[in-house]
Order: C-alpha cells, then structure tokens, then sequence
C-alpha cells in the first residue's frame, strides 16, 4: 500500500515537470507553433536525362558490381544506371536514343538454362525496352571490344568464345539476331565503317570481315605485330568518323591503322623514343617506363593527342596500376607532357569537350576527374567503379 | 586383255635396282654417311635443340626471381606466374583439385613457369573451379607472358568454366602438365 501511494505521488510530480518543460519549449523565441506542418511528397514520375553529351562518362561499375552508371565531368555529379548483367558490355546508340547492353543471365541465377542478349535500354527514361537474342558470348571483365556498333548504328557486333571463336551479328534496327561469323584465332573487334567489322589476331594480323554480301568475307592484313611476345593491348581506340584506330603494344609502340575494306597499319613509334626515353624492351630486368593497367589509351579526337597511363617497372608488368599520364601528339611522334599523379590509377579516359576533361580510376573504384590542359583536379568520387570508362565519340 | 599384274611391277622393279646398284656401292655410300654425322649437329636447327635455356636471374622474369615451392596459398608460389583470380589452395581445394561442391572446367589457359628448384620450365594448366560463387580469397594475378583476348590460350582474364554445369567463378587451379 505504502509502495503504491508512493509511485502515483512520483508520477504527479513527473507529469508537473514536463508540462513545465514543455511550456518552456513553446514560449521560447523562434519556435514555430504557427507555421503549418511539412506537407507530404507527391510521388514524382522517375527522372529522364537528355541525350548522352560530350562531359558525361560511362563507368563500368566493375567486376561484382554490375551496370554502367553515367557521371557529369561538368557536375561531378551521378546522373542514373544502365542496368547490365554480371560481366556485361555497354555501348551507346550513336543517335543517342538507346543504350544497348550485351549481357548473359541464366535461368536460375548462375544455373539452369543461359541466355545471352543485347538488351535494349530507352536512352531518357533508361527503361528496357526489349531483349534481342543471341547465341552465346564471351564472359570477361575490363574489356572495350567484345561488343562494338556500326557508325550508323544499325548493326551490333558481339565476340562470342564457347571456346570457338565467333562473332554474333545483331540488326539493333530490326531488334534481331541476324547470323553468327566464325572468326578462328581473332578477338577484340574493331567497328569498320561501311565494310563491317575487324579483328585483331593470334598471327599478328588484322581480319577484316566484309558483311555487306549474303556470305560474309574475310581476308587478312600481313602481320604486324608480335601477339604473344609484345602484344597489342584489347582497349584500343577506335575513331568511327575518321575511320581510324590506335593501338598500344606492352612495350609502349603505338600503331595507327586506316580502316576499310583493307586497312592500312602505318609503322610504329616508341612512346618512350617519343618522351627521349631509351625504348621499352622486352628483356627481364631492364627497368623503364612502360604501358599498364586495364585501359591504357585514351585519344582526344580534335587535337590527335593520346593520353597514355604510364608506370615504372619491368616488362610482363603489363597490368601494373599507373602514376604518370603521357600526352602524345600522334601526328608528330612527340610525348609533348608527362603528368605525374597523385596516386596510381588503372582506366584512363577523355571526353572529346573543346577544353577535355580526363577520367581516371583505380582497382578501389576511385575515380578522378581532371582539366587535360591544366592537370588540375576537378572532382574526386570515392567509389565509382573499377571497371572501363566510356566517353561519347572515339573510344 | 592385259590384267593388272603387281608381282610382276614388284619382280621389274626388283630386277631393276639390282642390275644399277652393287654391294659395294651400298657400303661406300654408308661410310659417307658414318663420316659426316658428326657435321649434322652444327646444323642450325640442332644447334638450337641442343642449346640450354637460359636460367640465370638476369634471363628470369621479376615473378621467377622472387619464386617460392613451400607456400602454394601465397601469389609467389612458383606454379603461380600467369595465375588470376582466387586461389583454390584458400578455399578449401588445392593446387590441383576444386573446393568441396566446385566443378573442374575441362579446359584451361596455360603458363609456362619456372621451378626455382630445378630450373626447368613447366606448362601449367590453370584450370577455374566452377559452379559456386567467387571465393574471395588469396586473390593473386600473376602476368607472365599474359597475352589478350586474341590469344585466349594464355589469357587469364577470361571466365574459363567452359563445359561445366555452371559458368559460375569459384577459384582458379594450377595443374602441372609437365616440361614446357
């Protein structure tokens, strides 16, 4: 009983104490008891963007995180994803109206039945659209060139390893499947206007094949590169309008190809021969700046300046991540700068901007945007992505 | 009508060669030979067989010098120099046999590495374990004579779980196939 009449006198004295409190709380200056209460949010309709411009960068989230999201280098800003399977490949329709994504999925997770496709994106609402079909693809990471469009955009082209080599031709007009092309002993597939497509080879050739006809028709350039003792890295560049491509060996030689029904590979230069260093050799031991990481090349298409992610090392070091970028005026022959950065980084893009900006990002997923003429750092996301980077135009 | 007779084409033929050699023809032509086998190894394709490889720490790759045969769940293990991913040796597998539940793929890409105890080269056939999700562990990429897609035989970064119920990547092995 005692113990009773004691807790309700505690309660009434508790109950006093917060009415005074809270008379304190109203009477108190800037308190807003007169203003109405926050209104609720009225569902808004999903965002759209606009048709892809030359600041936007497309990140490859990388190896476990799929999609491809898409970043202002004006902004610094995220602007949405492009949905994409486990080791998938986006491209970009060159009239800006889809993104097409060559992707693989199986029936019950990583079981059952597989299902290969170039999956078909709106390019303002990012919705699927549909799903084109296709036998088969090859399932890599950190890779440009399995699946590539026609400049015009009507076909697709996706490399196909089942081990066998092949290339699936897709009509992205007609949202289907047209023919699959085999291709023994070639991969990393070049866009080769009006004429079809072209690989590069184990032989050290280039085919290119020839899709115009009912049959396609594939010849064969003389070699010109050694394809296992100093091989051609799979993300070179490739510029569709001037029908042109670049290409980046490990020990630093850069080729430039004319493209066409028989392309036209003009000689080698040393990038190190180009900066007045002494060549990159193929020899253990021999210390020297060399080519690395995942995507070595990027080419600004106004100027004819590669941008090339570089490191100090021995040879067979080809995957090493980068702390230099060397800016190469490819008419000239000449490294006319040498950028040292902050850190090392392993993907290297440019957007094709009057005054470009580069994108770099490390194996973290960290990913830096900088002013190409000054070096300076604009933006720093921490976690972009690790995998290749995409601009609008040459790539 | 003649019928075709191939005792008789055998017994011409015969009688032939008989009538335009003789034994000591035969023998004299022997001894030329006995003579001048010695001169056969200076030719340039058996001065090349015969040439050893060399195997000084100025010849070896940075992935050889630093090599080590008593750690296979460590990247420097030698077998390891053109391996990427995770290794099956810290996943519950070994160096040539899959985690509980994983699938050998039947095909591989190769390297071709150095035994720091010996000195030999071996091809080493690195062989994912398939069917279950990325292991996550002992994550090593050893870049030897690493080539790109083009040469897919000697490229690691591909998903190599071909023939397998599952293109699932688990972990990679490194099989010793033998002398390279």
């Amino acid at each position: 009983m005692t113990f009773l009449a004691k807790s309700k006198r505690s309660a009434v004295i508790r109950r006093s104490f917060l009415s005074a409190m809270a008379l304190v709380i109203a009477s108190a200056p800037g308190a807003a008891s007169a203003a109405p209460p926050l209104e609720p949010d009225v569902e808004a309709p999903p965002a759209t963007i606009p048709a892809p411009k030359p600041s936007w960068v497309y990140v490859n989230r990388g190896f476990g995180t799929p999609g491809f999201s898409i970043w202002d280098t004006a902004t610094g800003k995220m602007l949405g994803l492009i949905e994409g399977s486990w080791l998938a490949d986006m491209e970009i329709d060159p009239a800006g109206k889809a993104y097409y994504v060559a992707e693989t999925f199986w029936s019950k997770g990583f079981r059952g039945t597989r299902q290969d496709m170039v999956t078909v994106y709106d390019g303002a609402s990012l919705k699927l659209q549909t799903e084109i079909a296709m036998p088969g693809r090859i399932l890599v990471g950190s890779r440009l060139k399995n699946f590539v469009v026609s400049d015009d955009g009507s076909t697709g082209y996706v490399y196909n390893l089942s081990p066998a080599s092949s290339v699936n031709v897709v009509d992205l007009a007609k949202r289907k499947f047209v023919r699959n092309i085999e291709l023994p002993g070639c991969a990393s597939l070049i866009s080769n206007p009006g004429v079809g497509f072209s690989a590069l080879c184990s032989d050290g050739s280039m085919a290119t094949v020839s899709t115009a006809g009912a049959k396609p028709v594939i010849t064969r350039s003389a070699p010109f590169f050694a394809a296992t003792d100093d091989p051609i890295f799979d993300n070179f560049v490739v510029d569709k309008a001037k029908k042109e491509a670049v290409f980046l060996t490990y020990t630093g030689l850069i080729y430039t190809a004319s493209l066409g029904a028989n392309p036209k590979i003009a000689e080698p230069f040393s990038i190190q021969e180009a900066a007045g260093v002494r060549k990159g050799d193929t020899k253990p031991l021999d210390i020297n700046w060399y080519p690395g990481a995942r995507q070595q090349l990027a080419v600004h298409a106004a100027t004819g300046h590669a941008f090339v992610l570089m490191h100090m090392g021995e040879y067979w070091t080809h995957k090493a991540e980068c702390n230099e970028i060397w800016e190469v005026d490819l008419a000239a022959k000449k490294v006319v700068r040498r950028m040292v950065l902050e850190r090392s980084f392993a993907n290297i893009a440019i957007t094709q901007e009057a005054a470009p900006k580069i994108i770099v990002s490390g194996e973290d997923g960290a990913l830096v945007i900088l002013d190409a003429k000054t070096g300076e750092e604009k933006f720093k996301i921490k976690s972009a992505g690790n995998g290749v980077l995409r601009t609008v135009g040459p790539s | 009508m003649k019928m075709f007779d191939p005792d008789a084409m055998g017994e011409k033929f015969l009688r032939r060669f008989a009538g335009g050699t003789s034994r000591r023809g035969i023998l004299a032509r022997l001894g030329v030979a006995l003579v001048a086998a010695p001169v056969f190894p200076l030719l340039p394709v058996s001065r090349a067989e015969a040439a050893k490889p060399d195997r000084s720490p100025e010849a070896k790759t940075a992935f050889a010098r630093n090599a080590q045969t008593t750690d296979d769940t460590k990247c420097t293990y030698w077998r390891y120099c053109a391996i990427d991913g995770s290794l099956c040796s810290c996943c519950g597998g070994g160096l040539h046999s899959c985690p509980p539940g994983a699938e050998h793929s039947p095909v591989s890409w190769v390297g071709t590495c150095i035994n720091p105890e010996d000195g030999r080269a071996y091809l080493i056939a690195y062989r994912d374990c398939c069917g279950k999700s990325m292991c996550g562990q002992c994550g090593c990429d050893g870049t030897d004579r690493e080539t790109q897609l083009y040469v897919p035989q000697l490229n690691n970064d591909i998903i190599w779980c071909f023939g397998t119920t599952s293109m699932e990547y688990h972990c990679s092995t490194a099989v010793l196939i033998g002398s390279a």
